[in-house]
């Protein structure tokens, strides 16, 4: 029984082994060049089509937005999932704040102190990031996952789980149905006012800040969620 | 070290996630090994059509050809869908633990250890 348990591992390796082989052999030698049209398509002139100067918030916003939409659609559901299918939704009834608990999590004075002072920046650029997400490397994504970890540094100074998280749930879900409208009115619709340079990146502003708040949001549910049942 | 590129190693941490989803039976592991995969095809796809000496995509100068926006605008999208596929993965595991105090992929519910 032992001796076919480590045949089967040993086979089990070579297959992986084999298989990366085979895959980089092919990758290497017979990997053929393709033309890049979708390239050229949307680096011909962005700037002036969609009034983003960043190629990638171009393509996200603007000429692929259908993945933007459905991308928020499937985080959306996948926090309402970690919301909903939860063993211990009694657990949350039953939660008390203990004053002893809190004390014992609570005993990292540097991390505290430093905590303190970087709060602010971290704040800020999460919110620079955002903003300047269709000038600059950056966009909504990457802002609202800085943002969110200004929350997880909550976590560590205040151990504590008086965040209203039904609150931010409802807040994801209007942010969702702003998200999913504004592009339909602007991009599918075409409801544009004649000079289009600055509606363009009003409109790039606000739905990098739509994005970015929606992120924030999900992750920081998600975080709170999973934190909440540590150690049970 | 030219071999070593991007794509080659993407393509090396596909396989190993492979060989962790095919090999481990303890369900977290899955769950790693899984994202163990998505990050070989991140990789994978930030790095392919790289021409060297090519600047970002920012601004409209045209000294230097652009690097290809494509796989970045479509690899943001996969990236946050990873993180949505591994909440829902640990949420569920964390449900039937508690329900079924089922951790592994096993009919024997008496597993133990790491070993496996």
């Amino acid at each position: 029984m032992k001796e076919t348990n480590k045949a089967i591992y040993i086979l089990r390796i070579l297959f992986a082994v084999f298989g990366a082989f085979v895959v980089i052999f092919l990758f290497l030698n017979h990997s053929e060049k393709i033309d890049t049209p979708l390239m050229d398509y949307f680096t011909a002139d962005f700037l002036a089509e969609t009034g983003a100067q960043n190629a990638v918030a171009a393509i996200y916003l603007n000429y692929r937005v259908f993945d933007t939409l459905f991308e928020a659609l499937m985080l959306m559901v996948s926090v309402m999932e970690v919301i909903n299918v939860s063993w211990a939704n009694k657990h949350a009834e039953q939660y008390r704040f203990e004053e002893a608990d809190f004390n014992r999590k609570n005993n990292s004075e540097i991390v505290i102190r430093m905590v303190g002072i970087i709060y602010p920046f971290v704040l800020l650029i999460g919110l620079y990031i955002i903003i300047n997400g269709h000038v600059s490397p950056g966009g909504g994504f990457q802002g609202g996952a800085i943002l969110a970890t200004a929350l997880i540094t909550r976590y560590l100074v205040y151990p504590n789980f008086d965040l209203d998280l039904d609150m931010l749930e409802r807040l994801e879900k209007f942010l969702f149905l702003a998200i999913v409208t504004t592009p339909v009115l602007y991009v599918f619709m075409q409801l544009q006012p004649a000079d289009t340079v600055l509606s363009h990146s009003i409109y790039m502003i606000f739905m990098n800040s739509l994005i970015g708040l929606k992120v924030f949001s999900g992750l920081s549910i998600i975080f709170y969620r999973f934190v909440f049942y540590e150690g049970l | 070290m030219d071999f070593l590129t991007g794509e080659i190693v993407g393509i090396l941490l596909f396989f190993i996630g492979l060989f962790g989803l095919m090999t481990k039976k303890t369900i977290v592991k899955t769950i790693m090994s899984m994202s163990i995969m998505e990050s070989g095809i991140f990789l994978f796809y930030i790095t392919i059509n790289y021409t060297e000496g090519s600047v970002p995509p920012i601004g409209q100068t045209s000294e230097a050809a652009f690097a290809d926006p494509v796989p970045s605008a479509l690899m943001i999208t996969a990236i946050v869908i990873g993180i949505g596929v591994t909440a829902i993965g640990l949420t569920m595991f964390m449900h039937y633990k508690q329900k079924h105090g089922i951790t592994h992929w096993s009919r024997n519910r008496n597993q133990q250890g790491s070993g496996h």
